[in-house]
This record gives structure tokens, C-alpha cells and sequence, in this order.
């Protein structure tokens, strides 16, 4: 052999200990936790099972950035556009009622903070950032386990040969899927009716380069984000369905319940094309087509659901801890995900800096994340979710129609004066919300989604 | 063979099979948007050459040609557990076709002191398998292609290699120096090790070697000296299907016997 080769060292290193913190998963949480703890002076290992991160992260979806502009500077993100118009749609079978919101300061910078993104971009960019600010990125390894001794979470175990990995502390960001949580018993598995489906396509529009522009009504940057419920949006299922605005492409996707999926809307991709082609949806895509198809779940227990966040020598964050916000008004969890990985990364940077490692030592990240609007969110919105189940028939198919059927009433062209129809209209609402005791009683139940 | 082999293996970045995009408008490859990654048969390479090690001891370096970034597969050939990585990389080398690639390939295993070379059947690149023979010949080793496994027989400084070959296999062994191509799929590729992987991506810097290390005249690598002249490309029209409809086995007898298929 040449000398120059014989007078190299290349021995592999013992790497236990020599990391202050692993994160498992780099997705938005563990990104935001690694960025934040390597900008407080520590050695952070993302170790992520994707051949890049974001890889095979599914989502809608919007992007809210109110934390992440903190973190990073956003001016060289690859985000596709801003929400420029909201749109809530109330689909019955052929009929929608829909509301739409665009106020002129969304124009502006910083756009309400709201942007479509592609996540396999995004979350690839957010990672080089964590990176650049000193931490390492794994790839294609998949955390199987945790190590303990004497109860303490000492390193992770992963699927490769010599693969497990000592560090004082671990962060779990591995999303709603989170397996490594569960089986450790640091979190339960969530129920079914805790778990939402959901299904999403990317659609692409090749004969007609200004599909998107004129359909949403959008000039330069603006997008639009549109929601639906009711029976035109996913049966009889519990959820709803959205479409957004990308920079060249639309994402159309459903969310709803696990349990419906499993006994009354068995077939998530046939749910997905009657939604297509509902009459008020499917001119939207005319001419499209499909380019990406995928399936995912997104926890939605709300506050109940969260698991404890700090143990002895490791935290959950993100989608991991149950951290979603998913009403039918709100679909909210990137934010979360990075607003508990920053506050998860400084209790840990620290707790280091006091030489600490016990749940204790950590427990300012769940004190900062009840008082941050992440948990305060969840709390506010915890009823929500109950009571429009106890209401299901009456939200997502009652509700829609009678508010169908009034439109077609009040708006009336006929040889009848506008009293008779202003009347009908009336009526048909009065009979679907159980007369004025019935409103009284609902309006009650349902006021604190504007108080 | 020697106790402690230096198994030297060639390897090659190329763009990713898998993201190759086929544009649906044009039916063209679009092989720019594909992120580079190390050509899949090289992993079956570098298997066999560390199945090598675990036999009878040795060394194994990869090597590749190129720019710099193509320093990313001696990474990841470290990682999998090769000793250590060299980078063959000059300008003079640019362009090159199978003949002066095989040749510097030929000078760099040479200047390793290899004793066995192992390289993949071909790339999904370009696809000749002309490279391994290559190296054979300009440096007159022999050499064993389209091997399904390797039988290190130290004893006799030779290598035992079971050869693919139509209808079953053969066993031929050759004296060392020897250029093994190794069959795609052969093998199952090993996973890098946590540790090695770490190391591999973050600490390890790879050996880099240019014509002057090499030895080699300018004048023979590279585009000027590439004996390969593409003709042109041709474009195959697909033949138009006639769609008859028959009624009987009388009538398809006859529509069959009015063309050229039989007399
Ligand atoms: C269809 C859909 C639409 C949505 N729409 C919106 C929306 O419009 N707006 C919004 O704010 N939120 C939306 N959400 C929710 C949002 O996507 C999540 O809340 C957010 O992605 C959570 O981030 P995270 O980092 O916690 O988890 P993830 O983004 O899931 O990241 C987890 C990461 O960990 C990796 N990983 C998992 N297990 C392992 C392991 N064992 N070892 C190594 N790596 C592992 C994964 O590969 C992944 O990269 C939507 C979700 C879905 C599914």
C-alpha cells in the first residue's frame, strides 16, 4: 500500500456522548429544536429516516411562520405563495354557501403569516438552517428505540449495525405517526376518534398556464385557501375538505376521522374524487391533472390528548405530543410544531448549562408552552370538537342544506313578493335549528368560537 | 495472495434513477433535476470487495473520478466500511470516454498498489461495462466479469470468482493482479454502520489525486484523447397496428397468409 493512504487514521470514532442532544425527526419540530439549541452553544444530531428531510412529510398545506421568523430569515424560503383570501364553503350534494375573506392587509408583508409551501422543500431548507447553525443531519436512519438506564433516557437505538447512539438528551419530533414514543410508553397510542385521516393530491394544470391566476382570481404572489365541510365535502364522515393554492400547482385534500374511515367512508381516495367533483369544486380543476397522491394522519385529541411532554432525559414536541389544532375552522400544526421545539430546545440548552438531565430540569418547556398560544389554542377549542360531534347531523348535513335551501328561498325570482320568500327562508332555518329555543340553545353552545 | 489485500474499487456518481423525471409533455428524460448519487451497481462492488476483507484481511479504497462534489460517494463508500477514499479529480481529465477513464483508473490502482480492483458491471449512466475490462487491459492483469461471488484463495495468491454465465455458472481463477466487474444484484449491500456513517459524512476527507500524482501526460485523457465519436442520434417511429377484425379462424388464416409472416 502507498504511504499516503498508510499514514491515514481513518478508525471510526466512538460518537456516545459526544452530542449534547439527538433529535428524532427533522421535520418542522425537530428542525426548530435543533436550530434553537445549536444557536445556544450545543452539538445536536438530527437523525431523520427520509433520504432528505421532508422527504415524505404529507401535507395541505399551509405554512403559519409566526415562530419560525423568529428562528430564521425567511426572505430565501422556498415558499410558493401567500393567503391572500380565505374561503369557507358549506357543500350539501349539489349546493354551496360559502363566506370569503380578503382583507388588504394580507397584501402586505409579513401576509399574516400564512403561505403555502411544498414540504419536501421546505422542511429540506428549514434542516439546512439548523445545519448551518452548527448541527448535524442524519439521513436515511430510522430511530427504533430508546435507551434507558435506571429509568433515565440515555440514547436512541436505530435500524442500522451499531446503531445505537448515547446522548444526555433526546428530543422526540417524530411526528403523528410516532412510534417511538408509544412503544417507549411515553405516550399512549391516540384512539381512533382521536385520529384524522387524510388524503391529499397535487394537481397540475398543463394546457393552461394561467389556470391558477384566473380560477382563484390572484395576481403576482397571492393565493387562495379555500375549506369545505358538509356532505359534499367528505359524506357523512366527520372533517372536511380544503384546496390551496401552490406557485404553478393546486393541492385538493380531505381530513376526517379514522372511525368514519373505517366503517362509513372505507375508501379515502374515492371520498377525494367525489369531493373533485362536486359542481362547486370541480371547476376549479377542469383540465388538471394528478401528479402527486398521498395519505397521512393527523392527531387531533386536542388538549386531552397531549401527552406529558418532559421525561428524565428527553421531551416530545410537534405532531409527536399530540400538538394539532384541527376544528374544521382551523387547521393548525406547523406552528405548533415549531413554536414547542423552540421552547423545547432552550429548556434543554438550559438545563445543560446547569449540567441537568432530569424531567424536572426541563419542565420550564411545558410551563412556556401552556402559557404560548400552542396550548392555550388547544384549551380554547378542547369543547369544540365534543360538542360538534354531539351535533354531527345537524352541522354537517342539516345546517348546509337549510342554509342551501334559504339562499335558493330568499333570493327568489318569481311572481311572489320578496315577504314570502324573506319568510321561507326564515323558516327553513328555524325548522333545521329547532325553532328559536333550538338557536338559543345552539348559539350558546357554540359562542365562545367568537367570544 | 498476499494476507492483506489492497482492494481497490471503482465507483461512480450518477443522476438518480429514480428521480429521472420523464417530462409527460415531450416524453423526454430530464436528467437535470436529478440530485447525483452513487451508481447501484457500484454498491454490489463494494460489497464483494468488503466480503474480500472479511475473508483474508486487507484494505478497501474506493475510488472515484471527478469533481469534487463527487466526493459524496467516497463518503458513502466509507460509510458502508471502506478504509478510505481517493479522489482522482483535474481539469485535464474532463471529458473523457471509457478508454482514457479506464486508463487513469488503471495509473490510480497502480499507485495504490492494488491487488485486486472491483468495480460494478456498468453504470446506469451510460451503460458500456467497457471500464473494468479497461483497466485490465491497459495495465495487462486479468481480469473476471460479470462475477456472482468472490472466493479469496490466499494460499495461492489467486482469486476464485463464480461467473454468470448462460445456462448456469463457471468457476475461474485468476492469478493477481485481477479487475473483477461484479454482477448488479449479486449481492445484498450492506448498511453503514451509525457510527461509521457519522463519521463518514462529517468528519472523513477523502484522499484527492491529480494527472501530476498519477504520472500521467495530458495529452492522453480527456475529451482530445476519447476515441468515441457519437454518429448522431435517430429517433425510432413506432410501427401502426392494422386493428383487423376477423370473423373465423378460416378468415385470420388467410389475412396472416397474404403477408410476409408465412409463405
Ligand atoms: C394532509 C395534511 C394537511 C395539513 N394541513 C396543514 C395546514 O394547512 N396547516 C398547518 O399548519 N398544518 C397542517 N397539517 C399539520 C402539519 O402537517 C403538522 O402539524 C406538522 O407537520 C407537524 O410537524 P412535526 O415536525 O411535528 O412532524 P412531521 O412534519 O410529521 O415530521 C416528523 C419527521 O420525523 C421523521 N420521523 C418519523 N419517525 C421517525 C423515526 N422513527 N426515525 C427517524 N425519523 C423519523 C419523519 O420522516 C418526518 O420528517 C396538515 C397535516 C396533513 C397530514
Amino acid at each position: 500500500m502507498t504511504e499516503i493512504i498508510a499514514d491515514r487514521n481513518t478508525e471510526t470514532p466512538d460518537y456516545d456522548d459526544r452530542f449534547d442532544a439527538v433529535v428524532v425527526g427533522a421535520g418542522l419540530a425537530g428542525s426548530a429544536a435543533a436550530l434553537t439549541m445549536a444557536d445556544g452553544g450545543l452539538d445536536v444530531i438530527m437523525i431523520e429516516r427520509g433520504r432528505y428531510p421532508g422527504a415524505k412529510n404529507v401535507f395541505g398545506g399551509v405554512l403559519y411562520t409566526p415562530t419560525i421568523r423568529k428562528l430564521a430569515d425567511l426572505d430565501d424560503a422556498p415558499l410558493e405563495r401567500y393567503i391572500a383570501e380565505r374561503r369557507y364553503g358549506m357543500l350539501t350534494d349539489h349546493d354551496e354557501t360559502a363566506i370569503s375573506i380578503s382583507p388588504g392587509e394580507w397584501h402586505e408583508p409579513p401576509h399574516n403569516d400564512s403561505y403555502t409551501v411544498f414540504r419536501g422543500e421546505f422542511d429540506e431548507w428549514f434542516a439546512e438552517q439548523a445545519v448551518d447553525a452548527g448541527a448535524t443531519l442524519l439521513t436515511e436512519t430510522t430511530v427504533t428505540g430508546l435507551v434507558r438506564e435506571n429509568g433515565r433516557i440515555i440514547g436512541v437505538k436505530t435500524d442500522r449495525p451499531d446503531g445505537t447512539l448515547r446522548a444526555p438528551y433526546v428530543v422526540l419530533a417524530e411526528g403523528g405517526n410516532s412510534l417511538v414514543s408509544e412503544r417507549a410508553e411515553l405516550k399512549e397510542t391516540e384512539q381512533r376518534g382521536n385520529v384524522a385521516v387524510a388524503v391529499k393530491e397535487v394537481v397540475e394544470f398543463p394546457d393552461d398556464d394561467n389556470a391558477i391566476q384566473d380560477r382563484f382570481r390572484l395576481t403576482g404572489d397571492a393565493g387562495a385557501a379555500y375549506h369545505y365541510f358538509g356532505e359534499g365535502a367528505v359524506g357523512d364522515a366527520f372533517g372536511g375538505g380544503f384546496v390551496y393554492t401552490n406557485g404553478e400547482t393546486v393541492s385538493v385534500g380531505l381530513a376526517y376521522r379514522i372511525s368514519d374511515a373505517v366503517s362509513g367512508q372505507p375508501n379515502p381516495e374515492g371520498t377525494l374524487n367525489a369531493f373533485k367533483t362536486h359542481p362547486a369544486v370541480a371547476p376549479l380543476f377542469r383540465g388538471g391533472r394528478t401528479v402527486e397522491y398521498a395519505a397521512k394522519t393527523i392527531p387531533e385529541g386536542g388538549a386531552d390528548s397531549v401527552p406529558e411532554l418532559t421525561h428524565d432525559g428527553a421531551v416530545i414536541v410537534g405532531d409527536a405530543a399530540g400538538l394539532v389544532l384541527n376544528n374544521g375552522v382551523h387547521l393548525e400544526g406547523t406552528n405548533m410544531a415549531v413554536e414547542s421545539g423552540f421552547h423545547a430546545g432552550k429548556s434543554i440548552v438550559d438545563a445543560a448549562e446547569q449540567g441537568r438531565t432530569d424531567a424536572d430540569a426541563l419542565s420550564a418547556y411545558a410551563e412556556n408552552l401552556e402559557a404560548s398560544f400552542v396550548m392555550r389554542n388547544l384549551r380554547r377549542y378542547e369543547w369544540l370538537m365534543e360538542a360538534v360531534e354531539n351535533d354531527r347531523e345537524f352541522v354537517f348535513r342539516e345546517l348546509p342544506q337549510a342554509l342551501a335551501d334559504a339562499g335558493t328561498e330568499y333570493f327568489r325570482i318569481d311572481r311572489e313578493p320578496k315577504e314570502s320568500h324573506a319568510e321561507n327562508a326564515k323558516e327553513r332555518i328555524m325548522e333545521a335549528v329547532g325553532g328559536y329555543t333550538g338557536a338559543a340553545k345552539l348559539a350558546l353552545r357554540y359562542r365562545k368560537i367568537v367570544t | 495472495m498476499t494476507h492483506n489485500p489492497t482492494i481497490v474499487v471503482g465507483i461512480k456518481q450518477v443522476p438518480d434513477d429514480d428521480e429521472v423525471r420523464i417530462d409527460p409533455d415531450t416524453g423526454r428524460l430530464d436528467r437535470s433535476s436529478a440530485p447525483a448519487v452513487l451508481n447501484s451497481p457500484d454498491r454490489n462492488a463494494l460489497e464483494a470487495a468488503l466480503g474480500v476483507r472479511d475473508d483474508v484481511g486487507g484494505q478497501v479504497i474506493a475510488m472515484t473520478m471527478g469533481p469534487p462534489p463527487a466526493a459524496d460517494v467516497l463518503k458513502e463508500a466509507v460509510a458502508m466500511g471502506c478504509d478510505d477514499g481517493v479522489l482522482i479529480s483535474d481539469i485535464a481529465f474532463g471529458g473523457s470516454d471509457t478508454w482514457p477513464t479506464s486508463l487513469t483508473l488503471a495509473r490510480t490502482a497502480e499507485y495504490l498498489d492494488a491487488d485486486i480492483v472491483v468495480c460494478g458491471e456498468e453504470t446506469t449512466d451510460s451503460s458500456t461495462g467497457q471500464v473494468p475490462p479497461g483497466i485490465a487491459a491497459h495495465r495487462g492483469w486479468a481480469q473476471l466479469t460479470y462475477v456472482e461471488e468472490l472466493e479469496p484463495l490466499p494460499e495461492a495468491n489467486q482469486l476464485a470468482a463464480r461467473r454468470d454465465v448462460e445456462g448456469g455458472y463457471e468457476r475461474v481463477v485468476a492469478d493477481l493482479p485481477v479487475v473483477v466487474a461484479v454482477a448488479f444484484g449479486e449481492n445484498e449491500p450492506r448498511p453503514a454502520g451509525l457510527h461509521r456513517k457519522i463519521y463518514a459524512e462529517n468528519e472523513f476527507e477523502p484522499v484527492t489525486v491529480d494527472a501530476n500524482d498519477l504520472d500521467i501526460d495530458e495529452e492522453t485523457v480527456g475529451l482530445e484523447a476519447s476515441p468515441t465519436n457519437v454518429g448522431g442520434m435517430e429517433t425510432i417511429e413506432g410501427v401502426d397496428r392494422e386493428r383487423t377484425v376477423v370473423d373465423d379462424v378460416d378468415e385470420l388464416a388467410e389475412a396472416i397468409r397474404s403477408t410476409e409472416v408465412f409463405a
